[in-house]
């Protein structure tokens, strides 16, 4: 019997370590992966499209550098982007098509630049026709044997001295190119090719950036490639392997499968480019260890795409600063009132009922009241209590006149929101620093003479202070985290930084909610997302740790050590 | 000699006595500071009641707000109903999956929260060191102060594709998500409630328990912790009240399906709180309309709800306070 006791003891006990043990590891595995994850959005492997994104959309580094970095980089890719020049020929029939009529017209150019005379040009040009049509044809057919006798019809003009050493020259050079094409592609593949190619593409330029000869694209984020090599990684997996998704065993899930590009393009000139990628990739990018810095300052460019996350942490500034000018004094006034008030007055009563309530309300409830009251009445003005009859006399409507602002949101009504949601925080906290400052204290500036009002402004609240202070820096973490209470009144997704505090923002906590939850931007930018959440955790932690080491040393000064 | 006399002239005795001041106020004086007292009263008491001002216009805009909806449609609309579609034509406004939703996830979070809180805080009053506790109650702390936002970013970027991968389900989106994380967060509030009222139950009922011979788990479970069940009681109040109001991770976790858990028992079904209800709509509801007003109904009843639970846990707070005093008194 009292081993069981004794073992059910060691139990509860094992049972209750375990507890912490668990909270202290919900810390850990809730902050580590954010806070590791998003450190990579201010130190990671930037590449040589990085700097170049950094030198066009920041005006940052070294254009010198970056120049001589760029041919080099320029050199590594050459071979690749050859080869793949070299095969689109016997592929993309329409634009070699487009090709070989393009440099029919530059013959032209070129001859009349030379000053030779109309009629000759004409001559000239109805021979040079017969080697274009002979080329066209050789693209557009998917016989081979017919391609071949079309391209010797061709090689037929080949030294004619008329054609040597201008720009008609080229189409010789693409007979040889196309011949060799023939020879190696299937050319009655050339559709399924095409597909797959098309995918390259796309791929190939989200590594390394848009292709040479492709026109430059509208959008930033499709102008550069991988700008960072964690990127890079997932975008050559997607030049290298295509996914298929297949029915897994039993017929409902889908698996997907991860099948080599290569495979399809067996035999061809293409298949060497895969091992190009793959080998020279560094020397093609050119990654190199960056600190980023500026992450925290930087205004976000093409939807978060590039940039940083400098307006979101301007915006949470802003909200804070406001809340906590409004509140600090409400609060610390409150707080002097309620530590020397006596408890069992009705009005103290009340007023700690009031202050529990408050500490109570849901956030989204603050959120709410934050709309219909600063939102759409304190800040606009308007009608208190709207016209009514008693007695068949009419009284009101009672107005308010309001600051004349519109009834958008802004940062204003977001703090003063906030304001309220930290006044309870701000209230107990201080108290809890007044009450603990010993009674001597004041006693002993009453006797000298002192008022009440002189005790507490000299000697009662520098003692106290410490411990106020932590309850402000700690309803300062609380309202830079919030995020229902500014849904409705002070925050946007993307928007101008705000040129004063009438106006809209963005803000750290309801940012990150937006880039975890977009479905468009969020997965292509994780650092972005971590980097986001990270910099609003760490700005609390700093600010958490901060207050309890005030705290600890506040209580060891009052114990007099 | 002339040294002394200045230094003797400047001492502050001296001073006073060639003050010219008369050492009683004149009634003019008498009644200024008087005055001047009463009005610096006035002011300390007018920022004081801005707590109570704050609280009564919460109370009066949010419900002067819904109450265009519940006169059109009734409060039964809103509790009974079981179809929430508000942008629908003819729409319809029932509330009772999303109220079933906020109960069904701050349920999970207690039922997780309540034990494992409780635990922890009679561990942090009985049986570890003042070293261990010292370390332990910041660290608490800080699991009350990382923002909701964060759970819910963690809940979705991490939770939910391990969830959906390793154990399979079809969201990870869903109320288990969100009630393991509501879990985590009002726990540091049952934590440090409880194990205040656990630290006031006193010495002499512990030590009397162990010199009848008990072991440490017998007085923590059957002396102390009923002796301090108040504030234990006020503590898990206040985890639910936590865990009812709160935004963020339910709107980012818990998959907002406004429908009711069917089977009841199916943890991975997605639900719909009053609070992510509330967040998710009315950003993007006209103003003025009948979704609106019925979206401040939502608030209003979450609202009047906290207050409820406040007022409970505030009298079992209280209670469990005078019982304590009484006991150290006596």
């Amino acid at each position: 019997m009292s081993r069981l006791r004794h073992a059910s003891d060691r139990a509860f006990t094992i049972v209750a370590y375990g507890s912490i043990f668990l909270m202290v590891a919900a810390l850990g595995i809730i902050l580590g992966p954010m806070i590791l994850r998003g450190s990579t959005a201010v130190i990671f492997r930037g590449t040589v499209e990085w700097r170049r994104m950094q030198l066009e959309r920041f005006e940052r580094g070294d254009p010198e550098r970056l120049r001589e970095e760029l041919e080099a980089v320029t050199a590594a890719r050459a071979p690749l982007y050859a080869k793949l020049e070299e095969f689109q020929q016997g592929l993309d029939a329409e634009r070699q098509i487009a090709a070989a009529r393009r440099i029919f017209r530059e013959y032209r150019d070129e001859m009349q630049a030379r000053g030779l005379e109309r009629q000759t040009i004409a001559q000239y040009r109805r021979d040079l026709r017969q080697v274009r049509d002979a080329l066209t044809a050789a693209y557009e057919t998917q016989d081979a044997v017919e391609a071949l006798a079309h391209l010797d019809a061709a090689d037929a003009w080949r030294g004619d001295e008329r054609f040597m050493g201008t720009v008609a020259e080229e189409y010789f050079r693409r007979v040889d190119a196309y011949r060799q094409v023939v020879r190696s592609v299937d050319l009655e593949r050339r559709e399924v090719y095409l597909e797959d190619l098309n995918e390259v593409r796309e791929a190939l330029a989200q590594l390394l950036g848009p292709l040479p000869g492709d026109p430059p694209p509208a959008l930033p984020m499709n102008q550069y490639g991988a700008t960072r090599w964690d990127q890079a990684e997932p975008a050559l997996q997607r030049l290298l392997y295509r996914v298929e998704w297949e029915p897994a065993d039993n017929g409902e899930m889908l698996v997907q499968r991860l099948v080599p590009r290569r495979k399809a393009f067996e035999g061809t000139v293409l298949a060497g480019l895969f091992d190009v990628v793959e080998q020279d990739i560094t020397s093609m990018l050119n990654p190199r260890w960056t600190f980023y810095p500026q992450f925290f300052t930087d205004p976000t460019r093409s939807n978060h795409f590039f940039g940083g996350i400098g307006d979101e942490v301007l915006g949470t500034l802003l909200l804070t600063l406001v809340c906590m000018l409004i509140a600090t004094p409400l609060g610390i006034v409150s707080a002097a009132y309620l530590a020397e008030a006596r408890e069992d007055h009705l009005f103290v009563r009340v007023l700690r009922t009031c202050i529990n309530s408050l500490a109570g309300v849901p956030s989204i409830v603050f959120g709410l009241f934050g709309l219909a009251f600063f939102v759409l009445w304190f800040l606009p003005g308007g009608a208190l209590i709207p016209r009514f009859e008693v007695a068949g006399r009419a009284f009101g409507p009672v107005n308010w006149p309001g600051f004349g602002l519109s009834r958008e949101s802004s940062i204003l009504a977001g703090g003063l929101t906030l304001a309220v949601l930290v006044l309870p925080v701000i209230i107990r906290a201080s108290e809890e620093a007044i009450r603990a400052v010993p009674q001597t204290y004041k006693e002993a500036s009453l006797a000298l003479g002192a008022g009440r009002l002189r005790a507490f402004v000299t000697v009662i609240l520098p003692a106290a202070l410490p411990g106020i202070l932590t309850g402000i820096i700690l309803s300062l973490s609380r309202a830079a985290g919030e995020t229902a209470p500014i849904l409705f009144t002070a925050v946007f997704a993307i928007g101008p930084r705000p040129g004063s505090v009438t106006q809209p923002t963005a803000a750290l906590s309801y940012g990150s909610f937006m880039i975890a939850t977009a479905d468009n931007i969020g997965p292509m930018v994780p650092h972005k997302q971590y980097g986001m959440i990270m910099t609003l955790i760490l700005l609390v932690l700093v600010l958490n740790v901060l207050a309890i080491l005030l705290r600890s040393r506040a209580a060891r000064k009052l114990r007099g050590q | 000699m002339g040294r002394r006399m200045t230094q003797l002239n400047d001492h502050p005795a001296a001073s006073i006595a060639r003050a010219s001041r008369a050492l009683t106020l004149t009634p003019g004086q008498d009644l200024a500071g008087y005055i001047l007292s009463l009005a610096g009263r006035m002011v300390v008491l007018t920022i004081t009641s801005t707590s109570i001002l704050s609280i009564l216009l919460i109370f009066y805009f949010v419900i002067r707000e819904s109450l265009p909806f519940l006169s059109e449609w009734g409060a039964g609309e809103l509790i009974v109903g079981r179809e929430w579609y508000p942008t629908a034509r003819p729409a319809s406004f029932g509330g009772l999956p999303l109220i079933v939703g906020s109960l069904y996830v701050t349920g999970i979070a207690i039922l997780i929260a309540g034990p494992l809180g409780i635990l922890a805080a009679a561990l942090l009053s009985d049986i570890v060191s003042f070293r261990v506790r010292q370390w332990a109650k910041p660290i608490i702390e800080l699991l009350a102060a990382i923002p909701s936002v964060a759970y819910g970013f963690f809940a979705i970027l991490l939770v939910a594709p391990w969830l959906q991968e390793t154990l399979g389900m079809d969201s990870g989106r869903n109320a288990l998500n969100a009630g393991v994380m509501l879990a985590i967060m009002a726990l540091p509030t049952i934590v440090s409630i409880s194990e205040d009222s656990l630290t006031a139950v006193g010495r002499e009922l512990r030590e009397a328990s162990y010199g009848l011979g008990a072991t440490r788990a017998e007085t923590v479970l059957k002396v102390v912790i009923p002796a301090g069940r108040g504030g234990i009681i006020a503590a898990v109040i206040l985890g639910i009240m936590r865990a009812i109001g709160e935004t963020m991770v339910v709107w980012m976790a818990a998959g907002n399906a406004a429908a009711i858990p069917s089977p009841w028992y199916d943890l991975s079904s997605s639900v719909r709180t009053m609070t992510a209800t509330i967040a998710a709509e009315m950003g993007e509801t006209p103003r003025h309309t009948d979704h609106y007003y019925a979206l401040f109904a939502i608030g209003a009843l979450l609202l009047g709800f906290t207050f409820v639970l406040n007022m409970v846990s505030d009298y079992f707070l209280g209670r469990s306070r005078r019982t304590g005093r009484a006991k150290v008194g006596k």
